[in-house]
């Protein structure tokens, strides 16, 4: 434990992969240590090229990968301190959760028995007790999803890497998953989860990474971030009966700068400072005594963040 | 655990447990992988076919008992005279001529004039063979019927002779004489002279022959009644004759009497073919260790030996040398690594359960191993049991005069450490082909199969031929080769006496000595050369096979 406290979990530095002519992470670095970071980014942006190379199943072009302090390509030991979550849906059905999770928690050198209370243990953290002696097969969805987090927390690691955690479940396997994900950050482990789904992210963390085309577009903490693009003009959608009236309301107010009406039943308001318009908006809206159905932050996703960081 | 060791607890032991219990969850995880998959039953399923097919070929043909077999065909009776040839023989009359049988009439040449002979005339009281020419006859047989009944040149005397003048061969027959002109291959000219033209009868004159012609006389011989044989008594009816001593000597007698028939023995023919100076025998040729190096047999001696007792043994050995090396060695042995070894790393990284293993703290290396050991646990156990089986039954059913043949189990053993060496090697290499070549690697594997195939078959029937060294099933029958010397030593001599005797077992085709003795013979060292050879093989493979993988990037 005590080197664990002098080099970081992870430790990338200027690291780039590429298959043939392809780039998969270009020129990356960045160190991680305590806590839950989101790694974000579209489809392709290098989310799992980066995990692949956190978990030494591919070689940096260039550049060094290390964990703990040791490279993964060519030496498996910080896995003994390492859970990993990997996107692949492929379970071998035919094993019932406990012994899917006590098999590989022998692989960590414990014995059956140890196995199998640990894997016990870690079932009934991620809720899966009661079906534990079911066929993983006959699972749903989210339990799939749950039983590969059990897998990774079966040896009380001090960082778990988890690819797209939550793709594909339900909104109850989603917020089940994103407890068992912020619970371990409580319990003052390194987590690493990625996604390309921004709001998923903001849910769980608030540190995040982001990648886009290979390259690091930002790190930091997600409101850091927001407040950099809250700077700049930002649109609020507002879905009511009467979007002039609600208008006249909001010109008055200091951080709005502008309205439009793009289409009935809609209004538009712009602004520079967009905590400050979400403060004043619930009071506005209230004042006015006019009906509003929805509000919607149509630049609040992560196609308009990595837009504003690009073209920033 | 890290903590563990710096409270002192020995490294080693923890290193080592933990080793241990991978190595358990890896290849209890692949055994399980295994046993949930159907292709692995259907292929198990069709090995144990296999050998039950063979089991109930086996019993079948040891329930017939062995038939006597007719080895030199000389019970036959070809021209359908009553005669079989091997009494035919001992009379040297012909097998292919019904009317030449034992105690039939038959002619015997007494002299001739050849085409330039003098004089060219000869007067007597004979048989005339193939006369050409003038026959002036004092007298002449015209009751005995024609003794070879395929002879058409025998002369019928109750037909009306035929005039030679009236045929247009008067003064010179020789240049008036045409074919066609003459149905028959005599005339009578007018002054009682007959022409023959390659006529056969029996009668007294005088015979004068034409330069360029010629004409053989002899007489026929007072024909006696010989008492047909029954086929069978020339069915085994010449034994092998061996007193049991082993150094060089001269064996055998000839009890059928087709060698020692006087008229064989002579100068130009003296039945001596192994040419050790003596007739009609064998000769049993040992080296200074006592060990036979040779039977050779003069033609026709002990050559229908009593299969009943010669060849039930050698049979069964052969049944069990000819299982061990095709059903177990070439078939399963490369049937089984091709199905259940050809996917065991490949199918997890093709699945993506690869991740889940290999995000543990595993070397890449030692994953390749456990799954091995994994694969082999199954094919061993199958194939241990396999064996007892077939060996269980065949050592009960089998000849013999004790309750269970113990001999046979060193050899099954034998057997069975054959297959499983070459499980493992086949099982190394059809593994790393699947991991360099995922998709394309079984076709890889089916050529490699047919060529260790081809090479398996070469080597049972020339097992010193070099180029089948370069292949696993050369060493791997080998080591069957050394266990059958090793604990049935007579096979030697029972493959000796079945090419020597013609006794049709399948043995010599089946069996040969081990050849990688090193010149010594010694039929342990080929044993240990053959199985270090294939270990080294094995180990070699699986060292290419975690480089490769330590190296490979996963998607």
């Amino acid at each position: 434990m005590s080197d664990g406290n002098k080099v970081p979990s992870i430790l990338v530095e200027n690291v780039s992969k590429w298959y043939g002519q392809v780039i998969g992470i270009n020129d990356v670095s960045l160190a991680i240590e305590g806590g839950v970071t989101g790694v974000l980014g579209p489809n392709g942006a290098g989310k799992s090229t980066l995990f692949k190379l956190l978990m030494g199943r591919i070689k940096p072009s260039q550049g060094s990968v290390k964990l703990f302090g040791i490279d993964p390509w060519e030496d498996t030991s910080p896995y003994r301190r390492i859970g990993y979550v990997s996107e692949s849906e492929r379970l071998y059905d035919w094993m019932t959760g406990l012994d899917f999770v006590s098999t590989l928690a022998r692989l960590h050198g414990m014995t059956r028995k140890e196995a199998e209370s640990r894997a016990e243990h870690v079932l009934k953290f991620v809720d899966l007790y009661d079906v534990r002696h079911k066929e993983i097969g006959k699972y749903s969805k989210g339990m799939r999803q749950r039983v590969k987090i059990a897998h990774a927390l079966v040896h009380d690691p001090d960082l778990i890497i988890l690819d797209e955690p939550l793709h594909g479940c339900d909104p109850i396997a989603r917020t089940s998953i994103m407890n068992v994900i912020k619970e371990l950050g409580n319990q003052g482990k390194t987590v690493l989860v990625s996604s390309h789904i921004l709001e998923e992210i903001e849910r769980i963390t608030e540190q995040i990474v982001i990648l886009h085309n290979g390259r690091l577009l930002a790190l930091g903490n997600i409101y850091a971030i927001r407040d950099l693009l809250d700077k700049h003009p930002h649109r609020i959608m507002i879905t009511t009966e009467e979007p002039r009236k609600l208008a006249n309301a909001f010109i008055s107010e200091e951080p709005i700068y502008g309205v439009r009406f793009p289409e009935e039943g809609k209004l538009e308001i712009q602004t520079n400072d967009l905590s400050a318009a979400h403060s004043v908006l619930p009071r506005v809206i209230v004042e006015s005594k006019v009906k509003v159905s929805r509000i919607d932050n149509p630049d609040d996703n992560l196609d308009s963040l990595l837009e504003y960081l690009i073209g920033g | 655990m890290e903590e563990i060791d710096k409270q002192g607890r020995n490294l080693s032991t923890t290193v080592w447990t933990q080793l241990d219990r991978k190595a358990g969850a890896i290849t209890e995880l692949t055994i399980r992988q295994l046993r949930n998959r159907i292709s692995t039953w259907v292929v198990l399923g069709i090995g144990v076919l296999l050998i039950s097919l063979l089991l109930i070929f086996y019993i079948d043909s040891i329930r017939e008992e062995f038939e006597p077999y007719d080895n030199d065909g000389d019970s036959e009776d070809w021209d359908n005279d009553g005669y079989p040839l091997g009494q035919e023989r001992i009379y040297g009359t012909s097998d292919y001529d019904e009317s030449n049988f034992p105690g039939s009439t038959e002619y015997i040449y007494q002299g001739d004039i050849d085409w330039n002979d003098q004089p060219r005339n000869h007067y007597g009281n004979h048989t005339w063979f193939s006369a050409w020419g003038y026959f002036t006859p004092t007298w002449i047989d015209i009751e005995t019927e024609n003794p070879f009944f395929w002879d058409g040149d025998w002369i019928d005397w109750n037909l009306e002779p035929i005039i030679c003048e009236d045929a247009g061969l008067s003064d010179e027959p020789f240049e008036a004489f045409e074919w066609g002109s003459l149905s028959r291959n005599y005339c009578l000219y007018e002054n009682g002279t007959y022409l023959m033209f390659g006529a056969i009868f029996i009668g007294e004159g005088n015979f004068f022959v034409e330069p360029g012609w010629n004409t053989e006389w002899g007489y026929l011989t007072e024909s006696f009644f010989v008492e047909k044989h029954p086929k069978s008594m020339y069915i085994d009816e010449d034994d092998i004759d061996w007193d049991g001593t082993k150094i060089s000597s001269s064996q055998g007698f000839d009890d059928d009497g087709d060698c020692l028939r006087e008229d064989y023995i002579d100068e130009s023919n003296p039945n001596d073919d192994n040419r050790n100076g003596i007739f009609c025998d064998v000769q049993w040729t040992y080296d200074l260790n006592g060990n036979l190096v040779s039977i050779e047999a003069d033609y026709n001696v002990d050559e229908d030996p009593d299969d009943s007792r010669w060849i039930g043994e050698s049979s069964h050995r052969t049944f069990v040398i000819g299982t061990g090396k095709i059903a177990f060695v070439m078939i399963l042995g490369l049937f089984l690594p091709l199905f259940l070894a050809l996917g065991l790393v490949r199918d997890e990284s093709e699945n993506g359960t690869l991740h889940y293993l290999l995000s543990k703290p595993i070397h890449r290396g030692e994953f390749i191993l456990y799954r091995l050991l994994g694969y082999l646990a199954i094919v061993v156990s199958y194939i241990v049991i396999l064996t007892f089986i077939i060996a269980f039954i065949t050592s009960i059913i089998g000849p013999g005069e004790s309750i269970i043949r113990l001999s046979d189990y060193p050899v099954w053993l034998g057997i069975s450490l054959s297959t499983i060496l070459v499980l493992t090697a086949y099982g190394s290499v059809f593994n790393t082909v699947g991991l360099v070549l995922p998709k394309y690697g079984v076709y890889l594997c089916i050529l490699f199969g047919i060529w260790e195939f081809l090479m398996g078959l070469f080597t049972i029937t020339i097992p010193n031929s070099s180029i089948t060294m370069l292949s696993i099933s050369h060493w791997a029958i080998q080591i069957i080769d050394a266990t059958v010397m090793i604990a049935w030593s007579d096979t030697s001599l029972m493959q000796q006496r079945s090419e020597a005797f013609g006794l049709e077992t399948g043995i010599s085709f089946f069996w040969h000595p081990p050849v990688h003795t090193l010149g010594t013979g010694n039929p342990f060292i080929a044993l240990i050369i053959s199985v270090v050879f294939i270990l080294i093989f094995s180990v070699g493979m699986i060292l290419i096979g975690q480089l490769i993988f330590r190296k490979k990037e996963i998607m």
